[in-house]
């Protein structure tokens, strides 16, 4: 299949890169169409555990996008509570067929580790991220102890 | 869709009996008293028919394994009876229950077969306060077998679609399963299990067993689990009878339908409440919808009844547009009057022809009818005769022949059609071809196939012919360009003249119900040689008869046309959420007979152009592109597949080498599930996509984007307009005004379309934007059409008006934005409806420069 070797090789980029925000890939061997992997973020209130994330490429990668959505629940501004994040670098106007997706990782890291509460997918959240950080950190923070996944130890 | 419901005129009776075996196997009794039961079982049929099994001594759980043969309707009442025997006195009533045979054959399709029944058998109890309490006393457990009554035949008791809409028909203490011969046990099953093999790796697959898609599966695991997670199917909704879940060998997990026999990775919703499997006589499953009384190939799911529900929106709006539309000139009655007392049905072709006879002919062709008057560009012979050689052979159907006086006219035997005019340069502007450029210049084509003109003189490019006779820039009041001035009216006029030249006397009756519009048309347009689709139609719809004058097959166009966008049939679909034409469904092969179909639909569209009838909904421009023959380029993928566009101009516009983009000649795409690989060459899958042949690639790509999966499809559909009008006859029109001769125009509602319009860097205000309005103010209807296309795309409005114009993100409102200078010529992108215009200095410019841009045809001034 097409995507097949793109992605086979992005896959194994990633992979001898070593990511510390990015473990735990697990790839389908004969479907190399959906990765699932373990978001790990250094910042507070997130670096209190780790976030399981599943990407889906269109059998038509590159040419159009992959979806990204949490398999963790998270409190989170840009992230609702389906699991659907609103990620600019892999929307339909910006997506170019030379993104990678480790580049779309890395954003994807960034914008958990720092929320942009300006374009929310939960208003509310957002709203608390900005008026009240205190009790935003702590709320996300026993959220995050109570839903989220184990870190891995290395 | 190709079968009717059948239920709606049932050939079988109601009150025919039926053997129906009936085993009683055991019992249950709750404990009541200080001694056991001597228990036996008696059924009672209809009142009439009484069975009693053998008394068991001293039991609570008598079981019996005593089997009963008795005749049935489908509508009988059995009643169920657990005694207690005694000896001496009146014996003891257990408990009974009574229940229709009807709700557990619905709850079964019909198919009583191997059915295990278990029922809450109860007791009145008389309570304290004389109220009566019905209390269950014991559970029986029955077997019912050898039971099958056509579903047609159930759907005559009145109480069916209440039934059916009621969900779950077996409630009331009865419980009913299927049980497997070798005592497997599944919810429902069919009745001969076959051998289910695992899952992949298995060779030589055989359509009788059940395997999972064997194509490369895009799986899409359940969301909320991790991989390694055992699912928990508590939290999902149970399968739809006759559904199985299963692992492969990898731990993914299937579904299989034995209802079917076929697999899917993607967990089935239930049927909505009215809807039911069934298999036609040639084993395929089908889905009734009893709510609608309808037919589909198509497993539904909400996505797809939501469209249905849409379209069915649409009915009440379709006969008040089709009222609406028109074109100019009005299209005239191909037929003159007079040949309408001609009755003689028999006659070929020939019988329309003038009396000039065709020496030595012994085929159906005439000459054209219009012989003896000199009309068209095609009168010049001999000139035709000595560019022969030069234009190759003619298209196939099509035969050259002479007059005995000489003049060269053109048959075509598919639709039986003659024409002066040679069918390789119809639609050709002759002088065009023939002046010669002035010295120093030179004729070059983009690579979209856009022409211009290069001077080498002057080291300029131009898409204006500086050939004197040429059209050039502003003439006229507002400036059109001459070509224009002529343009459709004289096309159309040009194929208003090869549509009554070929006439054919007298008409043809096409009888409809308005219930079964498809069917009854496809069964009688398809019935006839296609030929004499071109008489007079004479439609009459049953039940309201009344003279066709033209307003009855002005609505069955529009009817028909409207109908063949039905989601449910599968066979076109939207292009995306902001165009609302139609195209091609690639998936419409779950419908078995779908080329036949899109054959019906190419001879119908053609008779609509041919007896200048609108249709409801309109094509895409790239399939009028495709009908016309003309190229498709990438600009073309923009208007149906907008993100596949970018990516393709950004290969297009970097430089790929660097970029690790991993690309060979080899694509994929994805059809209901399914994803299809395809080489854009051979051995593609082993040549690398690099800077220096990305141009080849682009090419393929978009020569694939646009054909796949929907190629036999377009041949049929083409094929089938062409035995009714020749191609060639559209060639003198440009696919926006084939949109336009097909939909006709639409009296446009400029208040409306002003107060739904936003301006970026403009205000409503702003002269430009002032003028603008003045503009489309002054224009007719036909310009205001072209400039709606050259924005949106389409020239139709959205039966809400402009409020509810659509964009590739939903709802986008017409839009006018300030961009450029005023030397630039307007430019638009359809999948925003934005027009950019740049801030022009005065009001004739701004005239000039938009009539420049609406009038030059094809992708120039669009972005």
């Amino acid at each position: 299949m097409a995507a097949t070797r793109r992605l086979q090789k992005e896959l194994n980029d990633i992979r001898q890169s070593g990511l510390k925000s990015f473990r735990d890939i697990q790839v389908d061997e004969s479907n190399i169409l959906t990765w699932q992997g373990l978001i790990v973020p250094d910042n507070p209130p997130y670096n209190k555990g780790a976030f399981r994330i599943e990407i889906n490429f269109p059998a038509e990668y590159p040419f159009k996008p992959p979806k990204i959505s949490f398999k963790t629940r998270i409190y989170h501004p840009n992230i609702d509570e389906k699991g659907q994040v609103c990620l600019p670098i892999i929307s339909a106007e910006n997506w170019k067929p030379a993104t990678k997706t480790d580049q779309v990782i890395q954003a994807l890291v960034a914008l958990v580790n720092d929320p942009e509460p300006e374009h929310p997918l939960r208003a509310e959240l957002a709203e608390e991220f900005l008026k009240d950080r205190k009790k935003f950190t702590k709320n996300a923070e026993e959220f995050t102890k109570k839903h989220s996944e184990k870190r891995p130890t290395d | 869709m190709t079968e009717n419901t059948t239920a709606v005129t049932p050939p079988i009776v109601l009150s025919n009996y039926h053997q129906l075996s009936l085993t009683v196997e055991s019992a249950s009794i709750r404990n009541s008293g200080l001694f056991k039961p001597n228990p036996y079982l008696q059924v009672v049929v209809d009142d009439k028919i009484s069975r009693r099994t053998e008394v068991l001594k001293n039991t609570q759980h008598p079981k019996w394994k005593e089997d009963f043969t008795v005749l049935v309707t489908p509508q009988s009442q059995i009643l169920f009876r657990l005694a207690d025997h005694h000896s001496f006195r009146k014996d003891h009533i257990i408990g009974e229950k009574r229940i229709g045979l009807f709700q557990i054959l619905l709850y079964f399709n019909g198919k009583c077969e191997n059915v295990e029944v278990c029922i809450d058998l109860l007791k009145t109890v008389s309570n304290e306060n004389v109220s009566h309490v019905e209390v269950k006393s014991a559970e029986l457990t029955l077997l019912l077998d050898g039971l099958r009554i056509d579903p047609a035949v159930l759907a005559q008791i009145p109480e069916y679609f209440e039934r059916l809409n009621s969900r779950s028909p077996l409630t009331d203490g009865v419980r009913a399963r299927i049980r497997l011969r070798n005592s497997v046990e599944v919810s429902r099953s069919m009745g001969h299990p076959r051998p289910l093999r695992p899952p992949p790796s298995n060779a030589g697959p055989s359509r009788q067993e059940v395997e999972p898609p064997h194509v490369t599966p895009v799986t899409h695991p359940p969301p909320t689990q991790p991989p390694a997670a055992t699912p928990s199917a508590a939290t999902e909704e149970p399968l739809p009878h006759g559904w199985e879940m299963r692992h492969d060998v990898y731990g993914r997990r299937y579904y299989v339908d034995h209802n079917t026999r076929s697999t899917s990775w993607e967990r089935p919703q239930p049927l909505p409440p009215g809807w039911e499997v069934r298999r036609d006589t040639r084993g395929r499953v089908y889905y009734v919808d009893h709510n609608t009384r309808t037919t589909t190939w198509q497993r539904p799911d909400t996505e797809r009844l939501a469209r249905f529900q849409h379209w069915r929106g649409e009915r009440r709006h379709v006969v008040a547009q089709g009222n609406q539309r028109f074109l100019y000139p009005a299209p005239q009655p191909p037929h003159p009057p007079g040949q309408l007392a001609d009755n003689d049905v028999e006659q070929t072709p020939a019988a329309s022809s003038s009396t000039s006879s065709v020496g030595a002919s012994t085929s159906n062709a005439v000459v054209p009818s219009g012989a003896g008057v000199v009309v068209g560009p095609g009168a010049g012979a001999a000139s035709v005769a000595a560019a022969e050689e030069a234009l190759g052979a003619l298209p196939s159907g099509w035969e050259r022949r002479v007059q005995p006086d000489g003049r060269v006219y053109y048959v075509n035997h598919k639709n039986r059609t003659t024409q002066w005019e040679d069918p390789r340069t119809q639609g050709q502007e002759i002088s065009s071809l023939e002046e010669a450029l002035p010295p120093g210049w030179e004729i070059r084509f983009t690579e979209e196939g856009t022409r211009y003109f290069v001077d080498h003189n002057t080291r300029t490019t131009t898409f204006q012919d500086p050939r004197p006779g040429a059209p050039k820039g502003p003439q006229g009041a507002y400036g059109v360009p001459r070509a224009y001035e002529r343009s459709f009216r004289w096309k159309l006029s040009q194929f208003r003249y090869l549509c009554q030249s070929n006439a054919l006397p007298s008409h043809i009756k096409i009888t409809l119900s308005r219930q079964t519009l498809f069917e009854d048309s496809y069964h009688q347009i398809m019935r006839l040689p296609a030929y004499e689709l071109r008489r007079r139609l004479y439609i009459i719809f049953r039940g309201e008869e009344g003279l066709d004058y033209g307003g009855v097959s002005r609505e069955w166009f529009f009817l028909l046309s409207h109908e063949v966008l039905n989601p449910m049939y599968c066979l076109f679909e939207y292009a995306n959420k902001n165009n609302y034409s139609l195209q091609i469904n690639p998936a419409s092969y779950v419908n078995p007979d779908h080329l036949l179909y899109f054959k019906f639909i190419g001879r119908f569209i053609a008779m609509a152009l041919y007896h200048g009838r609108f249709i409801y909904s309109g094509f895409t421009m790239p399939f009028y592109k495709r009908m016309l023959n003309k190229k498709l380029t990438m600009k073309d993928i923009e208007s149906i597949d907008p993100e596949f566009y970018n990516s393709l101009v950004w290969i297009k516009d970097n430089n790929i080498d660097e970029c690790g983009l991993e690309m060979w000649f080899s694509v994929d795409f994805e059809v209901l599930g399914q994803v299809i690989h395809h080489e854009l060459k051979p051995s593609g899958d082993k040549e690398r996509v690099t800077e220096g042949n990305k141009e080849q690639y682009l090419q393929l790509v978009t020569q694939w984007r646009m054909t796949r999966g929907i190629e036999e499809q377009t041949n049929a559909f083409l094929d089938g307009f062409n035995e009714v009008v020749p191609l060639e006859w559209l060639k003198y029109f440009d696919e926006r005004e084939l949109e336009l001769m097909l939909c006709g125009m639409q009296e446009v509602d400029v208040d409306d379309w002003q107060r739904n319009t936003i301006y970026r860097h403009y205000t409503r205000t702003s002269k430009q934007v002032v003028w603008f309005w003045q503009f489309v103010r002054q224009m007719d209807n036909e310009k205001r059409a072209r400039l709606l296309q050259f924005v949106t795309g389409t020239c139709r409005v959205p039966v809400g008006g402009f409020a509810e114009l659509m964009g590739s993100n939903g709802p986008q409102r017409f839009c006018i934005e300030k961009v450029g200078k005023d030397t630039w010529l307007p430019r638009s992108h359809t999948c925003f409806n934005r027009l950019d215009l740049p801030p022009y200095k005065s009001y004739e410019q701004l005239c000039e420069k938009l009539n420049y841009a609406i009038e030059e045809t094809e992708g120039f001034g669009q972005e």
